[in-house]
Parts: structure tokens; C-alpha cells; sequence
């Protein structure tokens, strides 16, 4: 017997990194998952891997249109009749440069894609779950979004309105059987990480080798963090011992951020 | 197949209410436990309760006392060869006076109980988990670890201390494969909150205990208390192996009351 038995979550960017982990570790507790990516022929990949049968579902859908976020969480309840459980995991950022020689573009780009898809799912999530009075929501937000790094604004802005948001909704919904929490993970190697992290790591000044040793060096544990880390603590809130549990900023950062 | 299986378990104020749930929780994962608690009857009582055989033991002594918690942890390690999870977790409002009222003696149980006991416990522990390169150590903290309200101030200043002492420790041993974490009620009625709750309502300016709970309840996005269980889970989290990376943190379980 699973801890999410018959549950139903919906992960966006879930056929990679954090969020295949994530749908992994919710899988072996017996829920069933919506994944959503951009990409079908990775997507393919990602349902192979999970090999989980019609426990598993595919929405394709790129979480920096509206609409599309609207029709991952709709598709969920479609598919599988509620949602239970959002993890607005999508995320990254790309056009990284000091503050001075930012552009529009990249700091739109960034808040669309982290915090904008964030609130979309989040809203329309709600939708289906207040009426239901039952929901877990949670958001990957990062380390960086509590503290700040120079040179990566535009990813440790996103991930600071990520945290506000998240403490709002949490109050909002308190009494409606309704968890918002944020999940604040150190740097992990993903995908993502390895597409975004050199440059990144330019914009900081450093390569991408000593963009990462930086961030193990900054924790306690002196390396980075693994994806299921934060896969643990999704399980963890999404079941019902996660009821007491909301308007949480809880770090999964190997012991880097002060608070 | 428990999360937790060969693990070895010592539990601070184990007998009851959240040091208890944490207790039953790591034994349903498979782990040996001792509790520890002032009253022998009461642990007696527990050990029938829990119907664990010889997964079970207790620890008679007061949390508040240096001998008793390094005996605890000494006791553990020679009954069950080893120390895998020490969780620090007794504690409470011993004295209920504003700061200008407190005398010196009142302030000193307080530390003691809160504070020291902390840090004897895991001192201890540390000094058996480091050679073998792992551990968990998990301290009950609280909401006034990162609050402070009026007329507890002995409580307030002692959680926020042992933040600060988890916060530090963790970083000492973060490559020694020994994490040491927090977590952070919110307020639970538990027998101490029962039986200290009406004197603290009292120097807190409140109307009687209903009314204590009534505003810690209203400060939380939930409304409500919570429940040890809650707290026991966040515990089974951070002894297991999927924890392993996760340390110094403040895990809240308050229902959404700390701001940050």
C-alpha cells in the first residue's frame, strides 16, 4: 500500500531532472501522474523509463503559454477525473547577465517561464481543487529563492516571487484542505543545469566547473544535491501527513541557506 | 521493508505526544528505539503500548539533566551496539514570567531543559556517530525558534538558540555522512501544552487556555493545531537514507504560521 494511493498529481517539465524524479517517487506510492514536456520524442523516453502503464500520462505542452498551462492542468482532470497533487516544476532561465546589461527579453523570458507558469498552473489548479477541498501544491522553487547571486538576477528574482506566491496561496486556501508549499533545492545537476549552468556561470564570472564547486562549497555537505532529495520531500508533503504542513520555504540544499 | 530498518533510534521525552509518535513511527519503519522520560510508570506504560518486544526500551531520567541525557545515549549505544538517529526532542515552557519578572533560577531550568539538554545529547552522539561517518541528529524545535511571543521568553530565546546551534553543528559534519536538522512546530496540544498551557494563557495576556489556542490557531493558514503525526513524518524523513542530503534545515510543521 502506497502513501498516495489513487491520487492523482500533474508535474510540468516532468519528463527530466527534478521532475521525473519526482514522478518516479509518487509512482512507487501509487499515484497517478501526469508528466508534461515540451518535447514528445523525449517524452517517449520519459514513459518508457517510468514504465508504469496507464498509471502515467503525457500532456505535451510548453509551460510558457497560458493556454497551455490552463490545458495541462484541465488535461489532468480529464485523463484521470481530479488533480490532487500540482508540482509546478518547469523552470530554468536563459540570457543571464549582470543587472546593468540585462535585457527585457531575458528577464521576461525568465519570469515567464519560472513564476508566471507557476501562478498559471497554480490558479487553475485551484479551480478544480477548492470545490474538491482537497489539494497539494508545490512549487520547485531554489535556493535562489531565498538568497541571491550576482550575475543570475533574473533566475533569483523568479524564484523570490515563487516563495511570495506560494505564502499567499497557502494562507488563502489554509482552511480548505488545500497545502501550498515551495521546495528550495541547492544546485543539482540536470539537465537543465547543464544546458543553462555555463552561461550562467559566464555571466558570474567563473566557468561552469567553478560554478558548480561554488555551490557545493557554500554547503554543509560540500557537493551537490540529487534529484531525489527533493523527490522525498514531494512524497512527503503530497501525503497526508503534508496536511499541517503549507506556507513552507523548506530547503533541500544540503545545509546552504541560512534560513 | 521499512525505511528504517537496523536502524537505532533514542528519543528524548519518548513517552509521549510528539516524542511518542515519533517513537511508534520509527519502530512501524523498522528501527530499535529508546525512550526516554522522567516517569518510570509512564514508560513502562509506553513500552505495553507500543507492543514493540525488544525493539523498544526506556530510558528513566529527566531530559533537563546532563547525566541522563548522556546516559540516555550511552544506554543505547550498549543495549543496542549502536546510535543511528538521536532525536533531541523534550522540551517545553517551564516558566511563564515577562523578562523583568524572571528570576535567575527560572531562567537556568529553562536553558537547561530546552538548550543544554540539546547540547548534551548531541554532543554525546556526535562523538559516537562521528568515527562511523553517519547519523542523524533531530532537534524539536519550535515556531518560536523564529517568533518570540510576550511572557515565554525563556522559550523563545532557548528555540531560537538551538537553530543556531543546529545550523552550526550541521555544517561541522556535513561531509562526515551526519546530518543534523530541526523541525519546527507549530503549537500542538500535547500533554505539556495541556498542563503548562493554562499558566502561559496567563502571562501571555490571554483569557484562559481555550483562548492561547484559539490565537495560535488564527495565526496559522489552517486554522488549527498540529498534530504530532505531522511531526513524526518530517522525523521518519530526515532519519531515512533519502534525507541524506538534507541538513541544517528548519522544517516548519506549523501550518503556515512563520513568515519566513
Amino acid at each position: 500500500m502506497g502513501e498516495l494511493d489513487g491520487r492523482v498529481a500533474c508535474i510540468t517539465g516532468g519528463t527530466r531532472g527534478i521532475g521525473l524524479g519526482i514522478a518516479k517517487a509518487f509512482l512507487a506510492e501509487g499515484a497517478l501522474v501526469v508528466v508534461n514536456g515540451r518535447d514528445a520524442s523525449k517524452a517517449e523516453r520519459t514513459l518508457a523509463e517510468l514504465n508504469a502503464g496507464d498509471r502515467v500520462h503525457y500532456i505535451a505542452g510548453d509551460v510558457k503559454q497560458r493556454e497551455a498551462c490552463e490545458a495541462i492542468v484541465d488535461g489532468t482532470v480529464a485523463h484521470f477525473g481530479r488533480i490532487d497533487i500540482l508540482v509546478a516544476n518547469a523552470g530554468g532561465a536563459s540570457g543571464h547577465a549582470p543587472i546593468v546589461d540585462l535585457t527585457d527579453e531575458a528577464m521576461q523570458d525568465s519570469l515567464v517561464w519560472n513564476f508566471w507558469h507557476t501562478f498559471w498552473t497554480m490558479r487553475r489548479a485551484f479551480h478544480h481543487m477548492i470545490p474538491q477541498q482537497y489539494g497539494r501544491v508545490m512549487c520547485v522553487s531554489s535556493l535562489e529563492g531565498k538568497v541571491g547571486k550576482p550575475g543570475i538576477s533574473i533566475y533569483v528574482a523568479a524564484k523570490h516571487a515563487i516563495n511570495g506566491l506560494t505564502k499567499s496561496a497557502a494562507h488563502e486556501v489554509g482552511t480548505m484542505g488545500i497545502t501550498v508549499n515551495a521546495l528550495c533545492p541547492g544546485a543539482i545537476e540536470t539537465d537543465i543545469m547543464m544546458a543553462e549552468g555555463p552561461p550562467a556561470a559566464a555571466s558570474m564570472g567563473m566557468d561552469y566547473q567553478g560554478l558548480l564547486n561554488m555551490f557545493a562549497q557554500e554547503s554543509s555537505i560540500k557537493r551537490l544535491n540529487e534529484v531525489e532529495d527533493v523527490a522525498a520531500v514531494a512524497t512527503l508533503l503530497a501525503s497526508e501527513a503534508g496536511a499541517g504542513i503549507t506556507g513552507s520555504l523548506i530547503s533541500i540544499d544540503g545545509g546552504t541557506a541560512p534560513y | 521493508m521499512g525505511k528504517l530498518d537496523g536502524k537505532v533510534a533514542c528519543i528524548t521525552g519518548g513517552t509521549r505526544s510528539i516524542g511518542r509518535a515519533m517513537a511508534d513511527a520509527f519502530i512501524a519503519q523498522g528501527a530499535k528505539v529508546v525512550v526516554n522520560g522522567r516517569d518510570e510508570a509512564k514508560g513502562q506504560q509506553c513500552l505495553d503500548e507500543m507492543g514493540a518486544g525488544d525493539n523498544a526500551a526506556f530510558y528513566a531520567g529527566d531530559a533537563s539533566k546532563q547525566s541522563v541525557v548522556e546516559g540516555l545515549v550511552d544506554f543505547t549505544i550498549e543495549k543496542y551496539g549502536q546510535l543511528d538517529i538521536c532525536c533531541l526532542n523534550s522540551g517545553g515552557v517551564l516558566n511563564t514570567a515577562p523578562v523583568f519578572m524572571m528570576t535567575d533560577e527560572e531562567w537556568e531550568l529553562e536553558v537547561n531543559w530546552n538548550l543544554n539538554h540539546v547540547f548534551w545529547g548531541m554532543r554525546r552522539a556526535l562523538q559516537h556517530m562521528i568515527p562511523r561517518e553517519s547519523g542523524r541528529i533531530i532537534v524539536t524545535s519550535s515556531v518560536e525558534g523564529k517568533l518570540g511571543k510576550p511572557g515565554i521568553p525563556g522559550y523563545a530565546a532557548t528555540k531560537h538558540a538551538v537553530n543556531g546551534l543546529v545550523k552550526a553543528a550541521a555544517r561541522e559534519v556535513g561531509t562526515l555522512g551526519i546530518t543534523v536538522n530541526a523541525i519546527l512546530p507549530g503549537l500542538i496540544e500535547t500533554d505539556i501544552v495541556r498542563a503548562t498551557g493554562p499558566d502561559s494563557a496567563v502571562a501571555m495576556g490571554f483569557d484562559g487556555y481555550d483562548a492561547l489556542i484559539a490565537a495560535f490557531s488564527s495565526e496559522a493558514a489552517i486554522k488549527r493545531p498540529n498534530k504530532v503525526e505531522e511531526v513524526a513524518a518530517v522525523a521518519v524523513l530526515m532519519a531515512s537514507d533519502a534525507a541524506r542530503n538534507m541538513t541544517g534545515c528548519m522544517f516548519p510543521v506549523d501550518g503556515g504560521t512563520m513568515p519566513y
